[in-house]
């Protein structure tokens, strides 16, 4: 990959230095800013809308979790049910099935419920993080209506031992530890990363859900309650290991593992026993994948194979007197999954390339619940083949044609072609209109299909047909890089599932809705030096307006027509940073217009959540002593001190601080 | 210099950026004063699980005027997470709030609350035995508590444990009483209905029925009638058919037995003010005058098509018109609906509620 890069020597100092990609581990106090402009025509990558988050931006969101990350830099929206709770991702409107997450290239979605839990991914063990938007996302899988999100770890041939720190020490008894490790030579790499995360999450609110009243008056006051039952605790290993025999051969293993145990808060209004309706959530994850890469004279060969193992853990207990705490629900679930990858890309030829690849997985899940009994068990094949080729026209023009056929259990699924097309305005600029169109299909998940009692073995996949286009403009001057892009879709997505309550009391998934999403993203990223100021600003705002039309359940259904729950219309965010001498400082915006709770988008007062705006902003010093890089940052969330909620009746934290200190050898 | 600018710039861009959420605006607000003289229906909307946002519609037959959420306009309190049942009791009304672990005592006509019960684990029903005594089912608790509804407190429990290991058995449901006994049916992973001894607190008895009891209701000859849905397919507690059973006075064994096709799921078996029509939901609403020679008879048609879908959710017969209210909560995520109708099954008139509709009080 051709690479244009303008490095501009600075006296100042940035944020963080971007030296070379997958270093954002480093806390180097280097004296320059490398500004560089990304190669953005190419014919790979035709038509796509990407977002690759700049390693800075992962570097200043280390201590925190990928929700955090992608609510705040990028136009994904998260739905996030509280600090350090489950929080999913959802693309242009899309439900959170329909983003799928791979690490390493190897899917992470849960087999089971089809979603990831973001909250449960630090970002300290990303070394690169790639979002695909939309049909984008063909590229690494079907499935991805939304789009995708690739978490990478790379190697750095240049190490050769380093030990880097992250202590960080937050409000509410949370506790952040982050420490790596790393050692090897040109030929092989070794790089572990620890971590332990912890908080009692015990902030308080006024609690609008209870009030002691005046038998007399009927004059309510409201407690300030604590936020009790919702600490959270994760720690995890990443293990990489890079051989690298020869020019021509890449072999790398992979390990990460995490173990996390939530106690979920009860709802707020609760005035049961203090012992009753406590409910606790355990994850326990194993990630393994290795790779052979063979660089030949003629293409390049990638042998893949990955195996994941998540076991889920819910329960729900109860005081009896007599009898002690009873569980009332205890759920236990475990997902296997097994990947395997095969992809050749040849055409060493500037304008012509190709590439074919089978993916070969199997899932095997299990779920059972020791009180209720219920439980079921399922499995499935999944065989991928896939066929790009990509055809460039005198710098000018860029055609891409991949696609797709699959098959799921031995039954074939209709066929996925994606085309897409750049086309560069201006001889010499970088000013590209983009364009794509593809279908897609979402299989429902094993839940949707086998889940006792309910599931629905006869749903068919979603159907997703998906148009975009967009302007993406790149320059640099006289020390200033500005990227930008702006992007146009509409997705028509039918047989769209949703749980719905059947007749029989309980609830049944049914290819009941169709969606229509369109809208707009726009992203902006402005970076240079001003004076003896080094500066980064980059914002998003998204239009999404995605809209039920399914057909109505019954006359009276008003769902049809109406923007989907939880979803907004306009959401933006905005980071900027300031660099001085070793000085930095980094505001962070991010905003949200209203979101409805109901599918028929009632304005009642409680039925909807009104707009969201989140002011963070933090400041730090790094400096060095001897050999050693140390950096002190201090940051507050919620700047204004909002009471506000983003789950009906989940109060969230008020102004909070946290201290987070890094040591590098 | 420069910094200086940055400040005289960037502190007012700050500044201005100051969004003030506007969380305020949802509880500070000029509450309604209602004083409702005359008589009326109560729709229990459940709301959704954990979103606390379970509601209080109030309908006047008379003028058919409908006020939503009167519990939340009136007090500015949220009536909180899933309410299930209630009961009124000269000028009070009980709530039951099953999520919330408590239950809002408020005047029936004025809509202001008085009152709590708090200290309940999973609460379904309130039935009174006297002015200072009242049983609470639950859900989980594994016992129903007695309360004083005058200085609303908790005063003891009626253990119901069954100690089946292998199922969460004896949760209780709903409650009637003849002379001094209670009925309750057990109705989850369940075939039991249990008798207590109102004077004595405690268990005396009890009647096996079919899977699952999930409703049940007196006759005027205080012949128990309790319908079964026969358990859910594809739980490890089994099924059979479900059934409508009926046990004589003072009888603890079935001497009528209608029987359901499998797959079928009966709920809301409710009687009309003369005792001798019963009502349930099987999908359509079922209408079965229990002393004519004729077997059920469906009386309303849901309007869902094919057989899975259903969105009608609860029942209730006025017992001085027999008219009929049914409610439908269409896909529970949004406001639901209430249909009225006549002892015929002719609509009278439709209303919508808060979301999903699942039970009525009435307010005489």
């Amino acid at each position: 990959m051709r690479r244009v890069a303008c490095i501009i020597a600075m006296t100042g100092l940035l944020v963080s230095p971007l030296r070379s990609q997958g270093m954002q581990d480093s806390v180097y106090a280097i004296q320059e800013v490398a500004i560089t402009k990304e190669r953005i025509f190419v014919k790979e990558q035709a038509g796509m809308k990407q977002t690759h988050v700049d390693s800075v931006v992962l570097q200043n969101k280390a201590s925190l979790s990928l929700s955090d990350l992608l609510s705040e830099n990028t136009s994904v929206f998260v739905k996030s049910h509280g600090r350090g709770a489950l929080a999913t991702a959802s693309f242009r409107g899309t439900s959170p099935s329909h983003t799928q997450v791979s690490w390493n290239g190897i899917n992470i979605n849960s087999p089971m419920a089809g979603m990831v839990d973001f909250s449960l991914i630090p970002v300290y063990i990303i070394d690169e993080l790639k979002l695909n938007h939309g049909s984008a996302s063909l590229a690494d899988r079907s499935g991805g209506i939304g789009g995708s999100i690739n978490i990478n770890n790379r190697a750095d041939w240049n190490e050769k031992y380093s030990i880097a720190y992250l202590q960080g020490l937050g409000s509410y008894s949370t506790f952040d530890e982050f420490m790596q490790v790393g050692v090897g030579n040109k030929k092989i790499q070794s790089k572990t990363r620890l971590y332990h995360n912890y908080s009692e999450n015990d902030y308080t609110f006024i609690n609008h859900g209870i009030a002691s009243i005046d038998p007399v008056s009927g004059a309510i006051t409201n407690p300030i309650d604590t936020n009790d039952h919702a600490s959270y605790l994760r720690y995890g290993l990443l293990q990489e290991i890079y051989y690298r025999p020869g020019a021509n051969h890449l072999l790398s293993l992979k390990y990460w593992g995490q173990f996390a145990d939530r106690t979920i808060p009860k709802p707020t209004s609760y005035e049961g026993p203090d012992n009753s309706n406590l409910n606790s959530q355990e994850d326990r994850d194993h990630r393994l994948v290795a790779d052979w890469k063979y660089y030949g004279d003629f293409g390049k060969l990638l042998l893949r194979s990955g195996y994941a193992d998540k076991g889920l853990d819910y329960n729900q207990m109860n005081q009896v007197p007599g009898l002690g705490l009873i569980p009332a629900i205890w759920s236990e679930s475990r997902q296997q999954s097994l990947y395997n990858t095969f992809s050749y890309a040849g055409g060493t030829d500037e304008d012509l390339s190709w590439e074919g690849s089978i993916d070969l997985n199997y899932h095997k899940v299990g779920s059972a619940d020791s009180v209720s009994g219920a439980g079921y068990e399922g499995q499935r094949n999944e065989l991928s083949t896939m066929f790009t080729v990509r055809k460039s026209f005198k710098d000018r023009v860029n055609l891409n044609l991949m696609l797709r056929q699959e098959w799921v259990d031995g039954i074939r699924l209709p066929f996925i072609p994606y085309f897409g097309m750049d086309l560069r305005l201006i001889e010499g600029v970088d000013l590209l209109l983009k364009g794509n169109i593809a279908r897609n299909y979402h299989l429902p998940t094993l839940n949707d299909l086998y889940w006792q009692p309910g599931g629905n073995p006869d749903l068919l996949p979603e159907e997703g047909f998906t148009v975009e286009g967009g302007l993406a403009y790149q320059q640099t001057f006289s020390g200033h890089l500005l990227s930008t892009e702006l992007s146009l879709y509409r997705s028509q997505i039918d047989n769209w599932i949703i749980w719905i309550p059947s007749y029989r009391g309980y609830w049944e998934p049914r290819n009941i809705r169709s969606v229509l999403s369109k809208g707009l993203e726009y992203s902006m990223q402005l970076q240079g030096y001003l004076s003896d100021f080094n500066y980064r600003l980059s914002a998003t705002y998204g239009y999404s307006s995605a809209v039920n039309q399914g057909d109505p359940l019954i006359w009276s259904d008003k769902s049809y027509g109406k923007q989907l729950v939880y979803i907004p219309l306009h959401s933006g965010n905005m980071m900027a940073q300031l660099g001085w001498g070793n000085l930095f400082l980094t505001y962070q915006f991010n905003a949200y217009s209203e979101r409805y709770t109901t599918s028929s988008n009632d304005v009642s007062r409680r039925d909807r959540l009104y707009p969201y705006f989140m002011n963070d902003i933090s400041a730090g010093s790094t400096f060095r002593l001897k050999r050693v890089d140390l950096s002190l940052e201090f940051k507050v969330y919620n700047l204004l001190n909002e009471s506000y909620h983003t789950i009906l009746y989940r109060p969230m934290p008020g102004r909070n601080y946290q201290l987070v200190f890094k040591i590098q050898i | 210099m420069l910094i200086r600018k940055l400040i005289y710039i960037g502190l007012p861009l700050l500044l201005s950026l100051t969004g003030c959420m506007k969380d305020d605006e949802l509880w500070e607000f000029e509450k309604p004063a209602y004083d409702i003289p005359y008589a009326g229906i109560f729709v229990i909307n459940e709301g959704n699980f954990m979103y606390g946002n379970a509601s209080l519609t109030y309908y006047d037959p008379e003028t058919r005027q409908v006020i939503n959420d009167v519990f939340f306009l009136t007090n500015a309190l949220p009536l909180g997470d899933v309410a299930h049942s209630m009961t009124i009791r000269d000028s009070l009304a009980y709530v039951v709030i099953n999520n919330s672990g408590r239950i809002y005592i408020f005047n029936k006509n004025t809509f202001k609350v008085k009152g709590k019960i708090t200290g309940l684990t999973s609460p379904r029903y309130m039935h009174f035995i006297s002015e200072t005594k009242a049983y609470v089912t639950d859900l989980y608790a594994r016992s129903i508590a007695v309360v004083n509804p005058q200085t609303m407190e908790v005063t003891g429990a009626i253990p119901v444990s069954n100690s089946n290991g292998d199922f969460y058995q004896h949760a209780t449901e709903q409650m009637l009483q003849c002379d001094r006994f209670v009925y309750t049916n057990c109705w989850s992973y369940d075939k039991q209905v249990l008798v207590i001894d109102s004077e004595k607190d405690r268990v005396v008895d009890s009647i096996e029925v079919r899977k699952q009891p999930n409703s049940m209701v007196l006759d005027r000859n205080n012949a128990l009638w309790v319908l079964c849905d026969g358990g859910t397919e594809g739980s490890p507690y089994g099924t059979e058919a479900g059934g409508l059973l009926r046990i004589g006075a003072g009888s603890t064994e079935a001497d009528l037995v209608l029987g359901f096709s499998p797959g079928e799921m009966p709920r809301d078996l409710k009687i009309n003010g003369t005792g001798d029509t019963l009502y349930y939901i099987n999908g359509d609403v079922y209408q079965y005058a229990i002393f004519g020679s004729a077997g059920p008879e469906l009386l309303v048609e849901s309007p869902y098509e094919g057989s899975i879908l259903g969105g009608f959710y609860g029942l209730e017969v006025d017992p001085l018109s027999s008219e009929l209210y049914v409610a439908d909560a269409i896909d529970f995520v949004q406001r639901g609906m209430v249909y009225r109708f006549n002892p015929e099954g002719m609509a009278i008139d439709t209303f919508k509620t808060g979301i999903a509709p699942g039970s009525f009080c009435f307010n005489f």
